[in-house]
């Protein structure tokens, strides 16, 4: 068992769990926040499955011969079919009040994410290309290496907090969450230069998922119902 | 309720398991190997090595299987790429290297598991990287992911005089 990646994920959950239990003592909307953690949960799940079925399926492994497979989630998840896979089900999930459960969520998200990255002490998998910065982190070899993932926890970190802020100011509906994914996805991109990797290269899906968010966001901001 | 068992869903679907699966195939058998002649290659080679333990059987292998085939296509020309088959049969393995297209790797049999016990290591899969002449650098017990596998490439390239 994989219990670093275990370790990870339940960092995830709960730090998502803790944002938005701090924010229902701040909003008291008890409802909205149980949803929101409902689609969040749901959302991750199917996110998780999808992107391993992709994972398979590009790999040459079939699914239905090999269904125990799918939960080998280190073996490798798809990033961009896990995001469609998530947002589809937190859709369906959320539909009643789309926009404001996904902006109840959304700053939650961002340090859910940040948890994730953060998690790379447990697993292991903290180290990126090699640098001479004076903050760079042992290699096996002695060799100093950018600690990449901190870098993507502390901007994720620092988006879920800007978040927050720019919530309690009562934006329109959906902007705080389209602001989130571009913010998600820019994370992503800013840190890509300084990881390694074999054969993929996501940046212009991470540049597309920054350019949808920040386009959701002006488009909500501009045909957008302002919250109460 | 209804909580309860998306939470014990989520930690379920992150747990590995194994499952069963073996792709029985005629071909020509896999070259057996000893320890003491892995040792030798590792000891000979200019190159860094990567030394992949699998089997068949295992579900984790078969999940990294891609991502091994995709380190050797980029990779191959500058580290050895080399696989041990442990535990398994000649069908299986070379069903397993058929399948999932390793004919890049270069492939050993070891029927008794003895040359992961020699170099240190415990269950399958299990990866280790050397520098040239065989000094070991780093290992890994589990299934590699992309990035763990990249860095640990990585490594033993900058090893390299």
């Amino acid at each position: 068992m994989e219990f670093g990646l275990l370790a990870a994920a339940l960092v995830a959950v709960g730090t998502v769990r803790l944002v938005l239990a701090l924010e229902q003592g701040r909003t008291n909307q008890p409802g909205q926040t149980a949803a929101a953690w409902d689609a969040a949960i749901v959302a991750g799940l199917v996110g998780a499955g999808v992107g391993r079925i992709g994972a398979m399926l590009s790999g040459g492994t079939n699914p239905l011969a090999h269904p125990l497979d799918v939960v080998i989630i280190r073996g490798g998840v798809d990033t961009v079919p896990a995001v469609i896979g998530a947002v589809i089900a937190f859709t369906i999930v959320a539909r009643h009040d789309l926009r404001a459960t996904a902006d109840a969520v959304a700053p939650a998200v961002l340090a859910g994410l940040a948890g994730w990255h953060a998690a790379c002490f447990t697993r292991g998998a903290c180290l990126g290309s090699a640098t001479d910065l004076p903050w760079a982190v042992g290699a096996p070899s002695g060799a100093g290496r950018h600690p990449v993932e901190v870098y993507a926890a502390l901007l994720l970190a620092a988006a879920a907090l800007a978040l927050i802020l720019v919530k309690r100011r009562h934006p329109f509906a959906g902007v705080v969450a389209a602001v989130g994914f571009a913010a998600a996805a820019a994370a992503r991109l800013a840190t890509e230069p300084m990881r390694l990797a074999i054969g993929s290269d996501l940046r212009w899906w991470y540049a597309a998922g920054t350019a949808l968010g920040i386009a959701g966001a002006l488009s909500a901001w501009r045909f957008g119902i302002r919250r109460t | 309720m209804t909580r309860a068992i998306l939470l014990v869903t989520a930690s379920a679907v992150l747990l590995v398991a194994c499952s069963s699966a073996a792709v029985p195939v005629e071909v020509d058998p896999i070259p057996s190997t000893t320890p003491a002649e892995v040792r030798a290659l590792l000891e000979g080679s200019t190159r860094p090595v990567m030394v992949n333990v699998w089997a068949s059987w295992c579900g984790p292998c078969r999940s990294e299987a891609p991502l091994l085939r995709s380190a050797a296509a980029e990779w191959g020309d500058r580290i050895r790429f080399v696989g041990i088959d442990v535990r398994d049969t000649q069908a299986g393995g070379r069903g397993f290297v058929a399948e999932y297209g390793l004919e890049a790797i270069e492939h050993y049999f070891d029927a008794a598991g003895a040359v992961p016990d020699d170099l240190g290591g415990f269950g399958v899969p299990i990866s280790f990287f050397f520098a040239p002449g065989g000094r070991l650098l780093t290992m890994h017990s589990g299934v590699l992911d992309e990035r763990t596998l990249a860095v640990a490439l990585d490594e033993i390239l900058r090893s390299t005089p």
